[in-house]
């Protein structure tokens, strides 16, 4: 991997290169490893280094933008006369703002050797136990174990220079009956490839695939659920990208007000909703800064319930006369104390999700969203789990879902196959719209 | 772990990727020099004991361009805003089997030192895998090929002048524009090349170039009053082609279309839910082909290979050449050969030369995608050339090819299809869209809507979405225009696998008619 001094001395090579007044650079240099199994049996696995170096040039507000992964003397000098002669060509952009000075970052490093030194051979007794532990109840693993570790640099004209680098792990698992008729799900993350909990992945996946066996079949209608994290993680980050100030005072967000204005500062949510971003929470890889170099930084979104933040990036923060903030990722939704189980006591009659699969916006505007619950769904009575049942489509916006929420659980951090998950509580959620069976298993 | 003395070694040497693919396009053979770097890691693979090798040593660059035009805060006034890009990427990566199993590794340092030193990391992956291989891999056999391959083209795309492109997309944004009422216009055109050399120790050496070329146009439309914002997009058949194919995409007319259409959506009715016909354009039925017959019939999913991803199907290997998944009059093709398809090249990423085969026949499901490790599972003796990985970083693996539904009779319109129709929906482009893991329940929106009434097009409707199971939905057809209306649109972007990977596959069809759909009101 690049050093600190390694990538600074690429980055003013390349900024050397030319004498337009604004260039901004970006460095990332990644190293991959990867097993896949299915069937009980390693399939396709990897090991992969990559690197990318992007050039992003302005002359006159008229900026061309390239990328290369050759770092040889001609390479960048070929890339930075192709980005010079983009420029030339390009039409100024009005909403072009000059690169940032030196910044100051965050002190934070969540890089973990174990984790970047790992390669298949290490990996390997994790999958192990996940296929042997399947094979042992006559059931059928497939899954994805990776880890990889990442250096990223941004740099400019102006004297902005800054490095990361982060390391990551996941594994997730689907346990399915021979015959097709269950399947159940479990996944962990870390930044410490060491606190990837490969038994109780294992122990989830296997035991929601032996419960799940058979699943009746429920009419579609407004349902009281209770999400497990990783349900909560897949559906609610995507009101992240909802939060931009631009499209909320141009009347295209859920953010907007009807006759024109936004709903900063409304209470939208109940009193015990409050979603932030922190992106120094130890259980997340780290990020320095978001949007063109800004520094990373915890900002509170909605607090008890009330919208408190939108975002705004250089050019519309520029614009209204505010300061710029950090995207809305790496979001961390406040919980309760109860647990999963205190969670599913206190409901009379509903379903207990898993997760869901192939969420797709249907109204931008509202963040409505499609899609459907997938590996584990379970009837609810009484306070108690009495059956496996079928899988649903839904139509509903994670707006509406902070909306309705009735109960939440304590946070961890989950991340299922959809998006960048986040750290996030279970909810007992009412009013969930299921509108139609799926027959999937 | 790369060390400090590889990354400053691969900085000393000389921009290979230029060099490497400099090669006349006309020539017959691969070019020498990288017949000489792939011969190094067959080499060495073998020096390991590895019983198979293929190296990909591949160039991409992606060229975009985008104008937007919005008002500026505060003054209203149009303020265009530009995005110019052209970036590229080069790399190598090796695949192995050894002591029985796949192994992969890939670097960007494109050296002789580093592919020696790669192909030993693929050979270390595989035979630590190996421990849980529970069968030998076991490939179908390949003829070798020494041979060069270019999507045919007229017209180099990244030779045409950046001004000359920029110019039309500016005249495109400015003609959707041009009313008040609409609040944002864009436009963009896309160019992709893959140069990609590909040599195995089967004895195959093949050169390839791929060409692809889009654009289109998209405008946005705001009521504040009511809180309501809706858009209108036309996309431009994205297809394996050079820069004549952008004269045909006729930009500047389906401008004018959208600003008209843009502001019709805005204004108007949502849809009333209930079961109703629907009419579906290749413009939107080529993404409902795409989801739910070209992933269900794709063999890794049905044998539980992509269980943890993107899911199995419902299509298993007991239903092949039994299961009715649509009408007599479906007919739909695997086809990596077909003009213009995005999925379309010489030879696949197993260096399987490409061919066409029949996925439905008159509604039957009688063939899988495969590839050469997939089909000994049904005993087929060949694969069907579906291999393909998106990187030199990325593992080869089975990917849809171009699918497309066979037209209807020469005599069978879409004005025919329309009257036949009383109370049903018109759909036009691309929408949201989703689907189980086994490809079973789907639901679709799409771009424009437009209500039939008595067999005659009415007025647009907004805030539709229609839902349908597979066979249901295919059985359901009972009329595909002629082949005059043909049309082929895709996606450059069809994700799958773990890591994800993407692919560009095309979906060609006519006009098709679908009965009694259940039809949902959307926010």
């Amino acid at each position: 991997m690049l050093t600190r001094e390694e990538a600074k001395k690429i980055t003013d090579r390349v900024l050397a290169l030319t004498t337009f007044p604004e260039c901004a650079v970006s460095l990332r240099n990644s190293e991959t490893a990867s097993i896949r199994y299915a069937v009980n049996s390693v399939t396709t696995s990897g090991f992969q280094v990559e690197q990318q170096l992007s050039i992003s040039v302005t002359k006159d507000k008229k900026t061309g933008s390239t990328s290369v992964t050759e770092f040889d003397d001609k390479s960048l000098r070929d890339a930075m006369k192709r980005a010079e002669q983009l420029s030339d060509v390009a039409p100024p952009n009005p909403e072009f703002i000059p690169g940032l000075g030196p910044q100051q970052y965050a002190n934070f490093d969540n890089f973990v050797d174990a984790t970047a030194a790992a390669r298949s051979a290490a990996m390997i007794p994790a999958i192990r136990a996940v296929i042997e532990g399947a094979r042992a109840k006559n059931l059928v693993a497939a899954g994805f174990f990776e880890r990889d570790a990442t250096v990223s640099v941004i740099a400019n004209k102006h004297g902005l220079f800054a490095f990361e680098r982060s390391t990551d792990s996941r594994l997730s698992t689907t346990v399915r009956t021979p015959e097709g008729s269950s399947s159940g799900w479990a996944s962990s993350q870390s930044p410490d490839i060491s606190k990837i909990d490969v038994a109780a992945v294992a122990a989830a996946a296997i035991g929601k695939c032996d419960r799940w066996r058979n699943p009746k079949r429920l009419e579609p209608g407004k349902y009281m659920v209770v999400l497990e994290p990783t349900a909560v993680s897949d559906l609610l980050p995507l009101i992240g990208s909802q939060f931009s100030a631009r499209s909320a005072e141009e009347g295209r967000s859920f953010l907007s007000k009807k006759g024109g204005g936004t709903l900063l500062s409304e209470k939208l949510f109940p009193d015990f909703v409050t979603l932030r971003t922190d992106p120094f929470d130890k259980r997340n890889r780290g990020m320095l800064w978001t949007n063109g170099g800004i520094p990373a930084a915890p900002v509170t979104w909605i607090e008890k319930g009330v919208v408190k933040n939108l975002v705004y990036d250089r050019y519309w923060a520029q614009q209204a006369g505010q300061k710029p903030t950090p995207a809305a990722n790496r979001l961390m939704l406040d919980g309760g104390t109860d647990s999963l189980d205190a969670l599913i006591a206190g409901v009379e009659r509903g379903l207990l999700v898993t997760r869901f699969f192939y969420l797709r916006v249907v109204n931008a505007q509202t963040v409505q969203y499609t899609g459907l619950t997938r590996d584990g769904l379970f009837l609810i009575e009484n306070g108690k789990i009495t059956a496996p049942a079928g899988n649903f489509r839904f139509n509903e916006s994670p707006v509406r879902l902070l909306q309705n929420i009735v109960k939440m659980g304590v946070p961890e951090r989950a991340q299922g196959g959809e998006g960048e998950g986040m750290i996030a509580p279970a909810l007992v959620v009412k009013d969930f719209p299921l509108t139609s069976v799926s027959d999937a298993i | 772990m790369i060390s400090r003395r590889t990354f400053v070694g691969s900085a000393a040497a000389l921009a290979l990727s230029e060099r490497l693919f400099a090669a006349e396009t006309a020539a017959a053979k691969p070019s020498p020099e990288l017949e000489k770097l792939g011969a190094l890691a067959l080499n060495e693979a073998k020096r390991l004991k590895a019983t198979y090798c293929d190296i990909r040593i591949t160039r991409y660059r992606n060229q975009t361009m985008a104008v937007r035009l919005n008002p500026e805060r505060g003054t209203g006034k149009t303020l265009v805003v530009p995005t110019v890009a052209d970036s590229g990427s080069f790399g190598f990566g090796v695949r192995v089997i050894a002591n029985g199993a796949w192994g992969f590794a890939s670097s960007p340092f494109v050296t002789m030192a580093e592919i020696t030193r790669i192909t030993g990391e693929a050979v270390a992956v595989a035979k630590a895998n190996s421990v849980l291989q529970t069968k030998p891999v076991e490939l179908a056999p390949v003829a070798a090929y020494r041979t060069r391959w270019v999507t045919p083209h007229e017209k180099d795309p990244f030779a045409v002048p950046l001004a000359e492109k920029l110019d039309l997309i500016r005249a495109a944004a400015n003609e959707v524009k041009k009313s008040d009422r609409v609040f944002s216009s864009a436009a963009q055109m896309v160019f992709r090349s893959e140069d990609k050399y590909f040599a195995s120790t089967e004895g195959s050496s093949i050169q390839q170039l791929c060409l692809q070329s889009t654009g289109g146009v998209n405008a946005t439309a705001v009521d504040t009053a009511r809180g309501l914002s809706k858009s209108r997009r036309f996309q431009a058949p994205p297809s394996t082609a050079g820069y004549e194919i952008v004269p045909v995409m006729n930009l500047l007319e389906n401008a004018s279309r959208v600003r008209e259409e843009v502001q019709e959506h805005l204004a108007a009715p949502p849809v009333t839910a209930g079961k109703k016909d629907l009419v579906l354009l290749p413009t939107h039925l080529w993404l409902t082909i795409h989801e739910s017959l070209g992933h269900s019939t794709e063999l890794d999913r049905a044998l539980g290979y992509e269980a943890n991803y993107a899911g199995t199907s419902f299509l298993t290997t007991d239903k092949l050449g039994k299961q009715r998944v649509g009408s007599d009059i479906v007919n739909v093709w695997g086809d990596r050969t077909n003009e213009r398809g995005l999925a379309t090249i010489g030879y696949d990423d197993d260096g399987v030369k490409t061919t066409k085969f029949p996925i439905l026949e008159k509604g039957i499901f009688m063939h899988y995608q495969t590839i050469r490790d997939q089909a000994h599972l049904l005993g087929e003796k060949e694969s069907r050339g579906c291999c393909y990985a998106d990187s030199w970083g990325s593992v080869p693996f089975q990917r849809m090819p171009n699918v497309w539904l066979e037209p209807g009779s020469r005599d069978t319109s879409l004005e025919s299809l329309i009257a036949g129709v009383e109370d049903g929906i018109l759909i036009d482009g691309d929408g949201s869209f989703s689907i189980d893991q086994q490809r079973y329940n789907f639901q679709f929106g799409g771009d424009a809507f437009w209500e039939i009434k008595g067999g005659k097009k009415g007025r647009m409707l907004r805030s539709v979405a229609y839902q349908a199971k597979t066979t249901d939905f295919w059985t359901s057809c009972d009329g595909i225009a002629g082949p005059a209306y043909f049309q082929q649109y895709g996606a450059l972007n069809d994700g799958k696998g773990e890591p994800a990977q993407s692919n560009a596959v095309s979906h060609g069809c006519s006009p098709a008619r679908f009965r009694q759909i259940n039809v949902i009101q959307t926010d």
